[in-house]
């Protein structure tokens, strides 16, 4: 079993540079267009101008992620920008929110849970059967707890 | 991918995530109800399930159309098709920043409620279940990406830790979704907590995680959707930044503390470190 087969170990993969990041985020904002024109009373015009504007603030957020010294993942920095070109006293706030507001945030998951699919390896299959029952319920138990506990937590001091 | 006309090359991949997503859009948001309340099924969860499906490690048949190329081809993708919808989530937090702002103690405090993985699973992994040392990697957090390179850099991924955090890890991409989405329409439609609360729960720093859980959490309480969004971005964007220091310092500490005084000092027969 190589390197590459621990599922989690991303960093062993070669990861997309710049430049074919762009491309496949292109390819991404494709399908979520297409996704967003099922799913929702939106022309492909408003939804293309929105996915436009995601576009942009996503690759700011990769430019920042490889070029800003102190390391946060991508993810942190593209929700970032987003805040920040929307924020009420930013110049042109209006016009970006009016542009997204053609994009249904649910429809855009879509397309990133069909990958999660895809790229479940054959060793992950192996650790879920070999692992079973048990690991299973602790999972479960794992994922509830974190969740009724920030609930619990939250609802004390709101 | 090691270059761009390698991407080309992986078509399939793409093409099969268009076709998926278009069926899934299409069948739309579908609700069943139980007796204490109502479980949504989102596109996105039929999304994943598809995706399994056309996987050729999961059905056989699937390898006459796709093989170990397409399937390490989507690895580096799932985090790239999040990113729109990030982006979009930052697009929801901005205009409600006077609200976050108000509601800025519970937002911050929630975070500590992450350690009811512990409180929760501990307990139940150590003492029904018998587990050993893995129960450590398995409940000191929900398993996410960043969890895993705490593990791999304390114990080694091949430690019995190590299997721990794998095993919710695993568990926790098969069926985090689901579990999420259960989770926030049965509590939404209970009334035990408030919907703002059930909405910063939500952030446990997992993209799709948080995606299934606030996307059965709005279609609960449709009216409430732009708070909803922005507490539950808000959080999660907190939880990127604070969880993983929050594990290093508190949350690992904890279970190897608790372990010492409730665990098995043996090691356990189906993990043994040497």
């Amino acid at each position: 079993m190589s390197a590459t087969d621990i599922p989690v170990d991303h960093e062993a993969d070669p990861k997309p540079n710049i430049a074919q990041h762009a491309i496949l985020l292109l390819a991404v904002c494709v399908i979520g267009l297409i996704g967003n024109t099922v799913a929702t009373e939106n022309t492909l015009l408003e939804g293309a101008a929105g996915l436009a504007v995601l576009y942009v603030i996503s690759m700011i957020g990769l430019v920042l992620t490889n070029y800003v010294p102190f390391k946060l993942p991508s993810v942190a920095w593209i929700s970032l920008v987003g805040i920040i070109a929307t924020l009420p006293w930013t110049p042109g706030s209006p016009w970006v929110l009016d542009k997204v507001s053609h994009v249904n945030f649910l429809t855009l998951a879509t397309p990133c849970l069909a990958y999660a699919g895809i790229a479940i390896t054959g060793r992950e299959i192996e650790i879920a059967k070999h692992s079973g029952w048990k690991i299973f319920i602790v999972a479960v138990l794992v994922m509830t707890g974190t969740y009724l506990g920030s609930a619990i937590v939250a609802d004390l001091f709101l | 991918m090691n270059s761009t006309r390698d991407i080309l090359l992986d078509w399939r991949l793409h093409v099969s995530v268009l076709v998926i997503t278009i069926i899934a859009e299409a069948i739309g948001i579908r609700k069943v109800e139980i007796g204490i309340g109502a479980i949504l099924f989102l596109p996105l969860l039929y999304a994943f399930v598809l995706g399994l499906a056309v996987n050729p490690n999961v059905v056989k048949a699937a390898r006459a159309w796709m093989g170990q190329r397409e399937v390490r081809a989507a690895s580096p993708m799932i985090v790239i098709a999040i990113m729109p919808f990030i982006a979009k989530f930052g697009t929801i937090i901005g205009p409600s920043m006077e609200q976050i702002v108000a509601a800025g103690p519970a937002l911050i405090l929630q975070e500590l409620g992450n350690l009811g993985t512990v409180i929760l699973a501990f307990p139940v992994a150590v003492l029904v279940l018998g587990l050993g040392r893995e129960a450590i990697g398995a409940t000191f957090s929900v398993a996410r990406e960043p969890n895993i390179a705490i593990i791999a850099d304390k114990y080694g991924l091949k430690s019995p830790e190590g299997a721990g955090v794998m095993g919710v890890y695993v568990i926790g991409t098969l069926f985090g979704t689901f579990i999420f989405a259960i989770l926030a329409s049965l509590l939404s439609t209970s009334g035990l907590f408030s919907v703002e609360a059930l909405a910063m729960a939500c952030g446990v720093g997992s993209g799709s995680m948080m995606a299934a859980c606030t996307g059965a959490l709005v279609h609960s309480v449709p009216e409430m959707e732009e708070q909803i969004l922005a507490l539950a971005g808000a959080s999660n964007v907190l939880t990127y930044a604070t969880g993983l220091y929050m594990c290093i310092f508190v949350a690992l500490p904890l279970t190897e503390k608790l372990y010492a005084i409730f665990g098995r000092k043996a090691a356990t027969p189906t993990a043994t470190r040497e």
